[in-house]
């Protein structure tokens, strides 16, 4: 469905160029769930970014293909990748509470998703939220960070789009919600037969949710392993990020 | 032998909404923490953790209860209990350098001014604070190297229990195991109580020595991690270990306010 293969993404830092992501390539099939590992700072968020042009342009450069259904995106012109963005392949930021006007009040999102307020009210019900009537009446900064983030998703999945895309989807909620979100990531991609792109540094949620495993680390991405070949993989830096996870985990290296 | 006695402590705030009906955030929350001993207090967001950690510090009064702390076993000269915020970056000045801002406090704790530089090298050492950045201030520094500073100038107060409160939250799994090491050789070496307020039962298997499980400002269950963790008694720990291992069903998180 998505075919990545970015040559490179650099950004310019006081005249300075500097490469962030080079030789990317990855293929994204339907009714699977793939996701990204990697450190702070290691790209993720940029990498996500520049598969539809969301980097502004005059800080980054980015060069290479990205093909969703056999339409280039990084030649797509404005329009046309707007449309793509709100129905087709939607993401969901980090920072939730700020991708929200603090103007507008929820029912305004809820509106521009042209669905019925009783198939809302249900997903709202499942994501433990307050009910359609209250939170539409909300401005944003009236959410908690936890609810904010819950509803982007909620939001996310009203729009039905072929790829939904999630940056750290676990780190500002506490673990009922981690487990909301896997179940439902996992529902949306099994009964639509959708998928799923997944950046994060939880390589518990990685194992848990996904069909395949990446790792990005200086600039490059490995290949997308499965769940066992990732946990057994020969690759060093693989091997090294497992190994402090395995680490902090064990109770036996306690001193 | 008992370092800090917490005793019956309640707080609760008034809702600002048209209801203004009491909220207790702490209801009798009592427990001792040993002199040594790393504790891990744990629970979901909101369940009182780190008013309770403001409780102990000072930095709150409470409504009820007592925080006593053993005087026989706190002989150091300055501020025996200190915190280390969540929001780390914020507590450093953005107008000094960090070597500044450590000397401040040392200065305070009369320090005598030839050793100033060497015990600030000995502090940041201790923390693994780069030497190359003793110039920067706290805005030009990451995440990670902020919370290191701020450390370190909790240290330089010499405090005899520290209180770290979500040390742990948006760091990769290679920077969480280097603070775990670091917090118990801090706790080994420089001989300081620690109570670690986090989330993270992963991580809290790891560093704690004992654990105290807090729901909804009440004590649910507490003891010797491995017992606590390994045999669970109370629903609610139950709870908190499946949500961790991402096993929950619908059913038991819909159920989790029934608890």
């Amino acid at each position: 469905m998505l075919s990545v293969d970015i040559k490179s993404v650099s950004i310019s830092e006081e005249k300075k160029r500097r490469k962030i992501l080079s030789d990317i390539s990855f293929n994204i099939e339907t009714g699977k769930i793939y996701t990204i590992l990697g450190k702070n700072g290691s790209g993720k968020s940029t990498l996500i970014k520049s598969l539809t042009a969301l980097l502004p342009g005059e800080e980054f450069t980015s060069s290479g293909k990205v093909f969703f259904n056999e339409m280039d995106l990084l030649k797509c012109p404005k329009e046309k990748l707007r449309e793509i963005r709100k129905h087709n392949i939607r993401y969901v930021f980090q920072d939730a509470a700020n991708s929200f006007d603090p103007l507008k009040k929820i029912k305004y999102y809820f509106d521009l998703t042209n669905v019925s307020p009783l198939k809302i009210e249900e997903l709202l019900l499942f994501f433990l939220l307050p009910p359609y009537k209250k939170l539409s009446m909300l401005h944003s900064y009236e959410l908690s960070g936890g609810m904010a983030q819950r509803l982007l998703i909620v939001l996310a999945l009203l729009a039905n789009p072929d790829l939904l895309i999630l940056d750290e989807p676990t780190s500002e909620v506490d673990y009922a919600v981690m487990n909301l979100i896997l179940l439902k990531v996992k529902n949306f991609v099994r009964d639509n037969n959708k998928s799923v792109l997944i950046v994060t540094q939880d390589i518990n949620f990685a194992l848990k949710s996904s069909d395949y495993i990446a790792y990005l680390s200086d600039k490059k991405l490995t290949k997308f392993y499965t769940r066992d070949e990732f946990v057994t993989s020969q690759d060093d830096k693989v091997k090294y990020f497992i190994q402090s996870f395995k680490e902090i985990s064990d109770v036996s290296a306690k001193s | 032998m008992s370092l800090l006695k917490v005793e019956n402590i309640s707080y609760s705030v008034l809702v600002k909404d048209e209801t203004k009906k009491q909220f207790d955030i702490l209801k009798n929350v009592s427990f001792e923490v040993e002199n040594g001993e790393i504790l891990g207090i744990c629970g979901e967001s909101g369940g009182g953790k780190s008013t309770l950690a403001k409780v102990i510090a000072g930095l709150i009064k409470p409504d009820n209860g007592k925080i006593i702390l053993n005087s026989k076993l706190n002989n150091k000269k300055s501020s025996p209990i200190q915190i280390l915020f969540q929001n780390h970056g914020e507590v450093l000045n953005p107008f000094r350098k960090i070597s500044s801002v450590i000397d401040e406090v040392l200065v305070i704790n009369r320090i005598d001014k030839k050793y100033i530089e060497k015990e600030r090298e000995n502090i940041l050492n201790s923390v693994g604070f780069p030497k190359g950045l003793y110039n920067r201030r706290g805005f030009q520094l990451s995440g990670g190297e902020q919370q290191r500073a701020a450390l370190a100038r909790l240290l330089a107060t010499n405090p005899v229990l520290l209180i770290l409160d979500e040390p742990f939250s948006a760091q990769d799994v290679e920077s969480q195991l280097k603070l775990v090491k670091l917090f118990k050789a801090l706790n080994t070496e420089f001989k300081i109580t620690i109570i670690c307020i986090s989330h993270d039962l992963r991580i809290l298997k790891n560093l704690a020595n004992r654990v105290i499980i807090l729901k909804d400002g009440e004590i649910v269950e507490s003891g010797l991690t491995k017992e606590v963790f390994n045999n669970p008694k109370e629903k609610y720990t139950k709870f908190l270990l499946s949500a961790e291992a991402l096993n929950l069903t619908y059913e038991q998180i819909q159920n989790t306010s029934k608890l």
